[in-house]
């Protein structure tokens, strides 16, 4: 077991070594010359490129480059915004707490409905219940989640005036207007996930219904409560980890349209802003701490995993 | 699906490639998924004939009739912000969002399939190799690999549809590479091998023909999802770029109009959503045929 958790957190530790390769060299492919992307400027005399390009260690060969790049990041020195002077690792402050809030919310909508729904969904097998939950699960999984987004503002706050449409309060300056503004954007988020989740459930709940262990609690005598809840439902959540890992990546993305939609000032916004500013310092952070960030919480998820599967604790790999 | 009798156990069910006429009688019973092959077809007709059902230009702006309601002055579901017609650019954007969604679903295939099945089949370095690869593609959400793709080479069609293959090989590779080991424990497999049989001749003649149709089944769930995933590129400027009517870049510049002129901000949505909702009703169907544990 030590030794399958010693390999797995070596494997995300080179993944992470090579996806910082990636964001190191797109970076650098960038048209126009590096000193370009990473000041903004274009206008350079020779001489003040030379600067530049001594300045910022561009005249090093790439491997080099590539080293102390990865010494700066280490040492949390992510260079400066062209376009606002700041610091990255201010900006990304200043966003990344919104979008971590916002991405643990809907990852809780997402397990409140979907969980549920998928166990309900497995034990009435082809009753009205399992139709229902299919279906919904089908709505969340086919709806754009930014299109979703814009009609519950049409609906709650244009119309019914319930819920504010855009922005962003902060929780120490006000909770209730906090969870007011953040409630919308994270059901939408939460919904498309919740449907992926609703599924795995279901298919997991079903196959573990179906083993002999799960026939043999039945036999015993346990109540039918014990039976889903201690034995069944255990192991299903062993796949629905799996996919909680997976689905982080695609929430990140979905992340950055609501955000745009709601008007939350988070990791995404700063992101697509970057982008229509070719402000790459941002970019560059923003790519590597979303790579970092999927890459441990699969890590985290196949700790989990073996956690709740005697198989995998067995056997030291997963089934 | 087809029994086996075996002599003490009575008739075992055996999941098998159907004959074509039993797929087709099995694919009928299910009304769901006949619903989802109506609305694909429905779409990609509209996309094929879309000269002939829209009676205006996409393009060309009505500067006298901006933004006029539904059912209005020859208009039947309006016009937008630069007064045209909403029903053709509906009609005309579904070019855009199904060939995002069929060529990147392509794509992937197209390098998944190979890299797949060399990493099931051989494994050892392959497999460790393609194994990272996958895993660095996915530390990195789609938006990211587009928007990396955009600020190298600036926005455009063919980056949204190379953003979402790559974003999709993960997927892909991992099915590829699960169905290639598994055939090759299987017995025909194994005595193909006994007997001497080239290498090409296992690769195609049996473990290709056999993995497609856990194949088929993911491309019908990637298509919808690279709708999905271009919808939202479009949305956020990175996607098709106006006038060209995507649905996604409607919805982007309808958002403007929400409080005064909602229903522009409609019909996109309902564009997407139906044609999404119909491949996966359609994907699920096919999954349901071939894997019938699933059920």
């Amino acid at each position: 077991m030590r030794a399958y958790l010693l390999r797995r957190a070596g494997i995300s530790l080179l993944t992470l070594v090579i996806a910082s390769m990636v964001v190191f060299l797109g970076v650098r492919a960038v048209p126009g010359s590096p000193a370009t992307a990473l000041t903004g400027n274009t206008d350079f005399s020779p001489a003040a490129l030379a600067a530049i390009n001594r300045a910022y260690g561009l005249d090093n060969p790439l491997p080099i480059q590539y080293v102390d790049w990865v010494g700066q990041v280490v040492s949390g020195h992510l260079g400066s915004s062209p376009v606002t002077g700041m610091p990255v690792t201010t900006e990304l402050g200043n966003a990344f707490p919104i979008t971590f809030e916002l991405t643990v919310l809907s990852m809780l909508i997402a397990l409140a409905l979907g969980i549920p729904t998928g166990i309900v969904a497995a034990i009435r097998r082809g009753r009205s219940a399992d139709y229902a939950s299919n279906g919904l699960a089908l709505f969340g999984l086919s709806i754009p989640s930014f299109w979703f987004g814009i009609m519950l503002i049409l609906l709650l706050s244009v119309v019914l005036r319930w819920l504010p449409a855009s922005g962003f309060v902060s929780f120490s300056v006000s909770p209730g207007a906090n969870l007011a503004h953040l409630i919308m954007p994270a059901f939408v988020l939460g919904t498309g996930v919740a449907a992926v989740l609703m599924r795995q459930t279901r298919s997991g709940m079903l196959e573990t219904l179906r083993a002999d262990y799960v026939r043999t609690a039945r036999a015993k005598g346990l109540s039918e409560w014990s039976v889903i809840g201690k034995h069944a439902l255990r192991n299903s959540l062993v796949t629905v980890a799996t996919v909680i890992g997976l689905q982080f990546g695609i929430l990140l993305s979905g992340v950055a349209v609501t955000e745009e939609v709601f008007g939350l000032p988070g990791i995404g916004q700063l992101t697509i802003n970057a982008v229509f500013q070719r402000d790459y310092p941002t970019i560059e952070a923003v790519a590597l701490l979303t790579a970092a960030i999927v890459i441990l919480i699969n890590l985290l998820m196949d700790f989990v995993y073996m956690i709740l599967s005697p198989k995998v604790r067995l056997a030291g790999e997963p089934g | 699906m087809t029994t086996v009798t075996i002599p003490g156990e009575g008739s075992v069910p055996v999941l098998s490639q159907p004959s074509r006429q039993g797929w087709w009688r099995r694919f009928r019973r299910r009304p769901p998924a006949v619903l989802g092959l109506a609305g694909v077809v429905i779409v990609v007709a509209v996309a094929v004939f879309a000269p002939l059902l829209a009676h205006y230009s996409p393009i060309v702006s009505q500067f006298g009739h901006v933004l006029e309601g539904p059912f209005s002055s020859g208009h039947i579901l309006g016009t937008d912000e630069l007064g045209r017609d909403e029903l053709s650019r509906l009609i005309y954007g579904s070019q855009a969002t199904l060939e995002v969604g069929v060529l990147a679903t392509l794509l992937a295939m197209a390098i998944a399939i190979p890299v797949g099945i060399a990493a099931g089949y051989y494994r050892g370095a392959a497999d460790m190799v393609a194994m990272r690869v996958t895993d660095v593609v996915l530390a990195f959400p789609f938006l990211l690999i587009a928007v990396g793709l955009a600020a190298i080479f600036g926005p455009s069609l063919q980056n949204v549809i190379l953003a979402l293959g790559i974003a999709q090989l993960p997927g892909s590779v991992r099915i590829a590479r699960a169905e290639a080991m598994a055939l090759r424990e299987q017995d025909f497999v194994q005595a193909a091998i006994v007997t001497g049989a080239k290498d090409r001749v296992i690769l195609f003649r049996h473990l290709f023909p056999n993995m497609l149709s856990p194949l088929m089944v993911q491309a019908s769930v990637s298509i919808p999802a690279a709708i999905l995933g271009s919808a939202l590129l479009s949305f956020l400027g990175l996607g098709v770029q106006p006038p060209t009517p995507s649905w996604g870049n409607m919805l982007a510049s309808a958002q403007t109009y929400l409080y005064n002129d909602p229903w522009i901000a409609i019909f996109p949505g309902v564009a997407i959503f139906l044609t999404t909702l119909s491949f996966n009703l359609l994907g699920d169907g096919l999954r349901d045929l071939f894997d019938p544990s699933m059920r």
